[in-house]
């Protein structure tokens, strides 16, 4: 048809040229074939009345007009083919459809062609049309019919479909109901019918499908999963058409069939196929299939790898050609014979040796077997080779073995004894049983077990054999063994029963001469014992710990500390003895030592058990190394010195108070010196000046200052006196002090002075704050500081002076605060407490009362101190020791 | 043998002032003879007259314990005054705390004045000797 055409243009084009327009317009008008001429525009130029008839364009002017304007559009590939056109290129033949102005649906053969002028120059496209309309419907019901002749023709698994579009109606023939299995009644629609395939992929494929067939006219033909009525799973072959009439769809026809025995068959000898190709290919074994004449039809893997072929190098070669054969030709010669033999239908196996591709020889367990067919001939061989180069291996070696075992048996220092299990016959033994008992091969036949042991009683004896009737062997048990010349010696024998060929039972029993080890071990035990004495008389605690601190060996010592039994220390670890920041103090030492491997020594330690109790220990820790040079732990050895420790903490202490006192005391005895000095100076210049005045009134002048010298000399020593008698009374008294009443009752006593100068004291202590103090002294002191406050007051105010007291630590602060005149503590604050010494030009001020107030204060563990501003005012502040 | 212009005293003590006092006046060896009862009212007028460009003691007699200004204290405001003149100071005391001693050593190292220390009690041979111009 192609050619045809391809020749009618041929002709059109000879015809064109040199023909006037009117002509060429007239003859095309009158083609038998739809045709029509289009310019480079798509216009037409020249068209056939049958084109024109046949697109339905009777009653339209065409010649002038658009293609796009005729069809309503171009569409994409109609468009690239008419591109192609006037690009020289012709389109093959396509079929499109076409809605006629009837509205019915019509088939079109549609080509296009270039369209040369006389300078085979391209002006534009011929279209060719063919209505196809009725050659495609009577196609389309020849398919029908022979679709329905077929499924009557099948046996009983085809059915066939039908689908009337414009009725919408389904209907089933039986076979299809059948495959469905629903009942002969039922009248399915098309919903129903798609939701008998498998949800999923089924029914999306089917839904497609149909849907394709009904919108764009598309048959179908697919295989899908379906889920009968009954519910069984099936796969089936779908297939639509669609049918049409004068170009209209009707509706489709189509088939239907089960093919689940099919696949289900196919995918069972698939995979019998697949289990014999994967048994035939993993095989440890080199396999090969062979037809009788020796050509290798089969190589599995295995052989493949091992001689490092290809399956085509192989295949189709004759056995014996194969490389791994030995070279000489008698080998050969053998292989040809075997088949041959094989071929008759004998087995052959034997051991044989093949090379491997570097040459190795392997041994090989190799057998040829005749394959026989149902009919009982033989029609291939199987040829199988084991390698067995393991076996061979595994027997030499134990060969190997049983030589070393003889040589063992014979050199071992060990005796080895064989006897009758029921007799107790010896029937063989080892040189070395020999050389310890002093028995020889000569006594084998006469001696029995019996005679050779000698402490075993009746009941051990009776334990023995019961042991090895129930698990074959016996021991490791010690025993006493006789020689020959009548001495016992020690043996550690264990035994294992074997059975001989003839089941008698026979006895394996090896001796081992322990005589030395036994002394060794009651050296050993005796040493441990002079250890462990010497250890637990240590007047030091000694303890070993394992890594993790627990406590593996603990001395006599030790236990007495902790106050526990061995059994309730031992692997136990500091946690479990003492409050917790005291063990891990312990444990980081410990981890100290272990890790760096160096001992801590000598180091004082505080170890402060669960119950409160602290106790001070020199401690070494030293790491414990064992013969694998790791460390297995630490050595600890405590050395108590709790009481040492208190004695010097005592002793410095002592020194401590010593040393004050010692300073005190040099410093009060300057104080006396001075002040004593002072006087007899006087007295001593006086007299001087006495013996040699004449003057009488001069004389009544002297006399009077060595009176006044006398007073101050008596007062002086008074109020030494009062200093020494604070400083010496040690065993003060001190009582809880109530300090809000001794500061009423001073304020008491000073009524009249505080009036006279218009004076107040503003209590601010607490009504029960009791302090511990000297009763004496608290009054005392409170006395001295508020007269003081009065006496150095600042005449331009009212002298108030306030009383507070606080908590700090260990003390109660008492603070005494004034309005007075201050005091420079720059200049003066060295000397403040000192004896005599005054800073304001009072004539009150003697100097002694805040040196005597201060000794008071530290007589009772306190202390004392001020701040003060000139002009402002001065704060004492008193500390009384609460503690002691 | 030049009677000294101006000696001072500093003590509290009036007996040892007396004493003092009478040695000098019965050995005639000053002219004036001041007298103060602590080093505060003694350096405020030697101040006071170094100031105003009068006579300052040649000789000075100084207590060490003394009420609000020691002779210690005084000592170190009298040698913070410009005092050209070598001055002989006499520290008189009874005291035999060896800190006295190393006070006296230490302000010795520092001043160009001369500076004595004589224990109580002071004799007449010892006032001769030491009521001297420095």
């Amino acid at each position: 048809m192609m050619n045809n055409q391809n020749t009618l243009v041929g002709n059109y084009n000879n015809m064109l040229r040199g023909t006037p327009t009117v002509t060429l317009n007239y003859l095309v008008k009158q083609l038998p074939t739809a045709t029509a001429f289009i310019n480079k525009n798509y216009e037409v130029v020249h068209v056939s009345d049958k084109w024109i008839n046949d697109f339905d364009f009777d009653n339209r002017d065409v010649i002038g007009r658009n293609l796009t304007e005729l069809f309503g559009s171009v569409d994409k590939d109609w468009g690239k083919a008419l591109k192609d056109c006037l690009k020289g290129i012709a389109s093959g033949e396509s079929v499109h459809q076409h809605l006629g102005a009837d509205g019915a649906l019509q088939w079109f053969e549609w080509q296009n062609i270039p369209w040369y002028d006389e300078k085979e120059n391209i002006v534009g496209v011929i279209l060719q049309a063919e209505d196809v309309t009725e050659r495609i419907n009577v196609e389309l019901q020849a398919e029908k019919l022979e679709t329905l002749l077929a499924a009557k023709s099948e046996i009983t698994d085809v059915g066939s479909w039908e689908f009337d579009l414009e009725r919408n109606r389904l209907q089933w023939c039986e076979i299809t109901k059948k495959i469905h299995e629903v009942v002969p009644t039922y009248e399915p629609n098309i919903d129903t019918a798609i939701n008998f395939y498998k949800e999923g992929y089924g029914r999306n494929t089917i839904a497609m499908a149909f849907d394709n067939a009904i919108q764009k006219g598309e048959a179908y033909e697919v295989s899908c999963e379906l889920i009968t009525a009954k519910g069984n799973e099936i796969t089936v072959i779908a297939t639509g058409k669609p049918i049409f009439k004068k170009g209209k769809l009707l509706g489709l026809v189509g088939t239907f069939r089960d093919i689940t025995p099919k696949i289900k068959s196919e995918l069972k000898s698939k995979r019998q196929e697949r289990h014999f190709k994967s048994i035939f290919n993993s095989s440890y074994q080199f396999t090969g299939i062979l037809d009788t004449q020796g050509t290798f039809l089969e190589v599995n893997e295995t052989a493949l790898r091992f001689s490092g072929l290809k399956e085509e190098e192989v295949v189709n070669k004759k056995f014996w050609d194969a490389y791994w054969w030995p070279t000489p030709d008698y080998v050969k010669d053998g292989l040809k014979e075997i088949i041959r033999a094989a071929s008759e239908g004998e087995v052959m196996r034997s051991e044989i040796v093949v090379l491997d591709k570097d040459k190795n020889p392997i041994p090989v367990d190799f057998s040829l077997k005749p394959v026989y067919d149902e009919q009982g001939n033989i029609f291939s061989l199987l040829a199988e080779g084991r390698m067995i180069k393991e076996m061979v291996a595994a027997r030499r070696k134990l060969k190997e073995s049983e030589k070393k075992f003889r040589a063992l048996y014979e050199l071992s220092p060990t005796s080895y004894i064989l006897s009758d299990f029921e007799t107790g016959e010896i029937l063989d033994f080892n040189s070395s049983f020999e050389e310890t008992t002093g028995y020889t091969r000569e006594h084998l036949g006469k001696l029995k077990v019996q005679d050779i042991l000698l402490t075993v009683s009746k009941t051990q004896l009776l334990r023995i054999k019961k042991e090895i009737e129930t698990t074959s062997t016996f021991g490791p048990e010690e025993q006493e063994y006789i020689k020959k010349d009548g001495t016992q010696f020690p043996v550690l024998v264990s035994g294992s029963l074997v059975g001989n060929k003839k089941g008698r039972k026979l006895l394996w029993s090896t001796a081992q001469d322990i005589s030395e080890s036994k002394l060794t071990e009651a050296q050993l035990r005796e040493e441990k014992q002079l250890l462990k004495t010497l250890i637990d008389n240590l007047p030091l605690n000694v303890f070993i710990k394992d890594l993790e601190s627990r406590k593996i060996l603990v001395n006599k010592a030790e236990l007495d500390y902790v106050g526990l039994t061995e059994s309730d220390v031992i692997g136990k670890n500091d946690f479990d003895f003492y409050d917790k920041k005291s063990a891990q103090i312990s444990r980081d030492e410990d981890l100290e030592v272990i890790n760096s491997r160096k001992p801590m020594l000598r180091k004082e330690t505080i170890s402060v058990k669960k119950d409160g109790t602290s106790t001070s220990f020199l401690s070494s820790k030293i790491p414990l190394v064992g013969s694998d040079d790791k460390v297995k732990g630490l050595i600890g050895i405590s050395l108590d010195i709790s009481d040492l420790k208190r004695k010097e903490d005592e002793l410095h202490d002592l020194i401590n108070v010593t040393s004050i006192q010692n300073k005190k005391l040099v410093n009060f005895a300057h104080i006396v010196s001075h002040n004593l000095r002072s006087h007899t100076a006087n007295f001593s210049m006086l007299l001087d000046f006495l013996v040699s005045e004449t003057d009488a009134e001069e004389k009544n002048r002297i006399i009077k200052m060595l009176m006044e010298a006398s007073d101050n000399l008596l007062e002086t020593l008074e109020n030494l006196n009062e200093v020494v008698a604070i400083s010496t009374n040690i065993n003060l008294d001190k009582k809880p002090v109530c300090l809000f009443e001794k500061i009423q009752n001073v304020e008491k006593n000073l009524t009249a002075y505080l009036k006279n100068h218009n004076a107040v004291i503003i209590n601010d202590v607490a009504e029960d704050l009791e302090v511990k103090a000297v009763p004496a002294y608290a009054e005392s002191i409170l006395m001295n500081f508020i007269t003081n406050a009065i006496k150095y007051r600042n005449p331009m105010r009212k002298p108030v002076v306030r009383v507070t007291a606080e908590s700090d630590g260990d003390y109660t602060v008492l603070s005494i605060k004034d309005n007075g005149l201050g005091i420079d503590l720059e200049e003066h604050g060295s000397k403040l407490f000192g004896m005599y010494k005054t800073f304001h030009e009072n004539p009150d001020a003697r100097g002694i009362g805040l040196y005597i107030t201060k000794n008071q204060i530290e007589a009772m563990n306190g202390k004392v101190t001020v701040d003060s501003e000139v002009g402002k005012g001065t704060t004492f502040k008193i500390y009384f020791n609460d503690k002691n | 043998m030049t009677k000294i212009k101006s000696v001072c005293i500093i003590d509290d003590d009036p007996i040892t002032v007396f004493g003092i006092k009478k040695m000098l006046s019965l050995l005639d060896l000053a002219e004036e003879i001041k007298t103060y009862v602590n080093g505060k009212e003694a350096i405020d007028d030697i101040s006071k007259r170094v100031k105003n460009q009068e006579t300052i003691p040649q000789v000075i007699f100084l207590d060490i314990n003394m009420p609000i200004m020691d002779g210690w204290q005084f000592l170190e405001k009298f040698l913070e005054l410009e005092v050209e003149e070598k001055i002989r100071i006499n520290i008189v005391t009874s005291s035999i705390d060896p800190y006295d001693k190393q006070q006296w050593e230490r302000f010795k190292e520092i001043t160009h004045h001369l500076l004595e220390f004589k224990n109580k009690p002071i004799r007449k041979n010892d006032i001769l000797e030491i009521t001297k111009a420095a």
